[in-house]
C-alpha cells in the first residue's frame, strides 16, 4: 500500500509537496509543479485539437474526432491523417525537444540566456543545411541530415574547447557566443555562393517552418525526443545537485564531468533533431524554460519546459496556418515575434531577483 | 600501509601542468580534528581538493579506507566523506530546509526521493546546527554565521564519518567564527573525523587535535599543537617572529607576534 504522508512543508523555494511512499520507494511531488504540468498539458491538448479542427478548411472538433477513430469521410480522413496530424505531431515533438534542450543549456551554463541560439548550435545546423542546399540542391531529407550534423558538430566543437579548463558556465557561454559569431559569418558567406533560387529556399529554411511535414519526420523527431527524455530523466538529479556548484556537487557524489558531457551531448542531439526537421524556430528553446520556471516557481522541471516548448510551437503553428489575410506564414516568423515579445516583457516586468531560481 | 581513513601517498597535485605539491604524503588520523594551516597560496585548498577527489593527482594516490579514492564509486565515497567548499553556491531563492535536504543526495535515487530516514536525518542536522527555526527562510536572507551553519547542516545530512571544511570561518566576525569552531569541536567530540583549513593560527592551536603546517606545497610540521607550535615553526612557516605563551583560557599554545615582527629579508 502506498502511504500518503502529511505534506512536507518547505515554504518559499520548494513550496508544499506530498510524498508518496511504497516500500523502499518514495516520490516527492511538488504541488505547484504538478499543477503547472497538468495545466499546461491541458492547454496544449486544447490548442492541438483546435489546430486540427481549424486551418485552411475548418472542419470542427466532431469531424476531427470521427476521422481519428476511423468513422469520418474519405476527405476528412485525408485532411486529418495526412495533412494535419503529422504536422501537429511534428510540431509537438520539435517544441518539446527545443524546450528540453533550452532547459539543459540553461542548467549547464547557469545562465538564463543559455540556449542553442546563443551558443551557436542553431547556427551550426544552419551551416549544415546551407551546405546541403548549395551542394546537393537539397531535398528536405538531405537538408535534414546535414542540419543535424551541423548542430552535432557544433556541440562537439564547444565541448572540445571547454573541456579540461575551467568548466564554469561562463566559459561555455563565451565559447558558444564566439562559435555562433563565426558560424553566422560562414552562413553569410555560404548564402552569397548560391543561386537566387537556392538562396530563397535557404532563407525560407532559415526562418523555420512546419508546412508539409509528414509522418516520417514526426517519427524521426519523436524518436529523438524519446531518447533525449530518457537521458534527461537519468541526468536530472545530477544537474540539480550541480546547481550548488561544482565543488559541492562533487562532495555529494555527482560525477560532475560525466554529467556535464552527457547533458551537452543530449542537448545537442535534441537541438539537432528539432532544427533539422523544422528549421531554427526562433526563441522556442530560450522562452520555454523561462515560462516553465515562472509556472512552476523553480527551474527544476524539465517536464514542464518540454510541455511549454510543445505549446509554443503548436500555438505558433496554428497562428501561422491562419496567417495574415489568406497568406500562411512560416512558423518561425510567429515564434520569433511571440517569443521575442515575451522575452522583452519578461525583462521589463520581472527584473526582480530570483526569477530564474 | 596505514590505518588512517584518508591518506595521500607520494602524490603530485596541481592544475594542468603546474604542480603545487610534489611527492606529498599525508595521513589524516582517525577521530581527530585535523587543521591544515600555512600562508596564503601555499596549497592548503589544493590539498583539501585532492582529499575530496576534486583534483586527481598526476602521480601517486589518495587513499580512502586504504583504496584509491578515484577507483571507488562517487556515490559510495560521498557516503564516507562530506565536503564544505570554500565558497559554496546556493541557488537563488532556495530555502534553508531545501538546501539542507540536498545533503541527502547520495542516499537518494530516482525512485527514492524522500524517505522517512531522509526526513529524520535532515531534522537532526538542523537541530545539531541550531537552525530548526530557519527552515522556511531563504538562504540569501541569512547572516553569514547562520548561512555557514546551514551549509554545515547540509554536509551533516550527508551522514559521513569524515568531514572536510575549507576555511569555514573566513568572512565571519569573531563571534560567528567561534560559534562555527565550537560546532566543529562538538562534531569532533561526537566521533567524526574532521579536516579543516583555518587561517587563524591561534584558533587552529586551540581547536585542532592534530595540526598540519604547510609551506610552498610541502608539509613543514605535523602533530599535536602543544608539540609542534613553537616560535621556530611559526617563523619557518609564516616568516613571522613571535613568542609562544600558554593560552590563559585553554592552556593551548598562543602565538604572540613580536613588535616590528617580519623577518628581515
Ligand atoms: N583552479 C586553479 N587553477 C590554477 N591554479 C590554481 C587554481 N587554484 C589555485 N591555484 C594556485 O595554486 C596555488 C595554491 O592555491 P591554494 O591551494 O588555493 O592556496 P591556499 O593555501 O591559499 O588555499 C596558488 O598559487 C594558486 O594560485
Ligand atoms: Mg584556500
Amino acid at each position: 500500500m502506498s502511504a500518503v504522508t502529511a505534506p512536507f512543508r518547505t515554504p518559499g523555494g520548494a513550496g508544499r509537496s506530498t510524498v508518496l511512499r511504497l516500500g523502499g520507494y518514495s516520490l516527492r511531488l511538488r504541488h505547484r509543479t504538478l499543477a503547472a504540468v497538468l495545466g499546461s498539458l491541458a492547454v496544449l491538448v486544447a490548442v492541438a485539437l483546435w489546430s486540427a479542427a481549424t486551418g485552411s478548411t475548418p472542419i470542427g472538433i466532431e469531424r476531427v474526432w470521427n476521422a481519428v477513430i476511423g468513422e469520418g469521410t474519405k476527405g476528412d480522413e485525408f485532411i486529418v491523417w495526412t495533412l494535419r496530424l503529422p504536422r501537429i505531431a511534428t510540431g509537438l515533438a520539435v517544441g518539446a525537444c527545443m524546450g528540453l534542450a533550452g532547459a539543459l543549456f540553461q542548467n549547464l551554463t547557469r545562465n538564463a540566456l543559455g540556449s542553442p541560439d546563443i551558443l551557436g548550435l542553431t547556427q551550426g545546423a544552419t551551416s549544415g543545411a546551407l551546405v546541403a542546399i548549395i551542394v546537393t540542391g537539397a531535398s528536405l531529407q538531405v537538408t535534414t541530415v546535414f542540419a543535424a550534423l551541423g548542430a552535432l558538430g557544433t556541440g562537439l566543437f564547444i565541448w572540445a574547447l571547454t573541456r579540461g579548463g575551467d568548466p564554469s558556465g561562463y566559459r561555455l557561454v563565451l565559447v558558444g557566443i564566439g562559435t555562433a559569431a563565426i558560424l553566422a559569418g560562414v552562413n553569410g558567406y555560404l548564402l552569397t555562393r548560391t543561386t537566387i533560387i537556392d538562396a530563397f529556399r535557404a532563407v525560407y529554411w532559415l526562418t523555420g517552418d512546419l508546412s508539409g511535414r509528414d509522418w516520417s519526420q514526426a517519427r524521426a523527431v519523436g524518436l529523438v525526443l524519446l531518447a533525449g527524455a530518457v537521458a534527461v530523466v537519468a541526468l536530472s538529479r545530477g544537474l540539480d545537485a550541480l546547481r550548488l556548484g561544482e565543488a559541492s556537487a562533487t562532495g555529494l557524489g555527482v560525477p560532475v564531468g560525466a554529467v556535464r558531457v552527457a547533458a551537452l551531448v543530449t542537448a545537442s542531439v535534441l537541438t539537432a533533431g528539432a532544427v533539422a526537421v523544422a528549421g531554427p524556430l526562433a526563441f522556442v528553446a530560450l522562452a520555454a524554460p523561462h515560462i516553465a520556471a515562472r509556472l512552476t516557481g523553480s527551474s527544476r522541471s524539465f517536464l514542464c519546459a518540454a510541455i511549454c516548448g510543445a505549446l509554443i510551437v503548436t500555438a505558433a503553428d496554428a497562428v501561422a496556418v491562419a496567417g495574415i489575410g489568406d497568406r500562411q506564414l512560416p512558423t518561425g516568423v510567429v515564434t520569433g515575434v511571440v517569443g521575442g515579445a515575451y522575452l522583452i516583457w519578461l525583462l521589463i516586468a520581472h527584473r526582480k531577483k530570483g526569477a530564474m531560481s | 600501509m596505514t590505518d588512517s581513513p584518508l591518506a595521500v601517498r607520494d602524490a603530485t597535485i596541481g592544475y594542468g601542468r603546474i604542480a603545487i605539491s610534489e611527492d606529498l604524503t599525508v595521513d589524516i588520523p582517525e577521530g581527530e580534528f585535523t587543521v591544515i594551516l600555512g600562508p596564503n597560496a601555499c596549497g592548503k585548498s589544493t590539498l583539501l581538493k585532492a582529499l575530496a577527489r576534486m583534483l586527481k593527482p598526476s602521480a601517486g594516490q589518495v587513499l580512502l579506507d586504504g583504496r584509491d579514492i578515484h577507483s571507488q564509486p562517487t556515490r559510495a565515497v560521498a557516503r564516507r566523506l562530506g565536503l564544505l567548499p570554500q565558497s559554496p553556491v546556493a541557488p537563488d531563492g532556495i530555502t534553508v530546509a531545501d538546501l539542507v535536504a540536498r545533503g541527502r543526495y547520495p542516499h537518494q535515487g530516482l525512485l527514492r526521493q524522500w524517505s522517512r530516514e531522509d526526513e529524520r536525518v535532515v531534522a537532526e542536522a538542523m537541530a545539531a546546527t541550531d537552525i530548526e527555526d530557519l527552515g522556511s527562510r531563504g538562504v540569501d536572507e541569512l547572516s553569514g554565521g547562520q548561512r555557514q551553519r546551514v551549509w554545515i547542516a547540509m554536509v551533516l545530512a550527508q551522514q559521513t564519518p569524515l568531514l572536510l571544511l575549507d576555511e569555514p570561518t573566513t568572512f565571519l566576525d569573531i563571534t560567528h567564527q567561534i560559534e562555527v569552531l565550537d560546532l566543529c569541536a562538538k562534531l569532533h567530540r561526537e566521533g567524526r573525523t574532521l579536516v579543516a583549513v583555518l587561517h587563524d593560527l591561534n584558533q587552529a592551536a586551540r581547536y585542532a587535535t592534530h595540526l598540519i603546517a604547510m609551506r610552498e606545497g610541502a608539509i613543514v610540521a605535523e602533530g599535536a599543537p602543544a608539540e609542534i607550535v613553537t616560535a621556530d615553526m611559526v617563523e619557518e612557516v609564516f616568516d613571522l617572529r613571535c613568542r609562544i605563551i600558554d593560552d590563559p583560557e585553554t592552556g593551548t599554545p598562543l602565538v604572540i607576534p613580536k613588535a616590528g615582527a617580519p623577518v628581515p629579508a
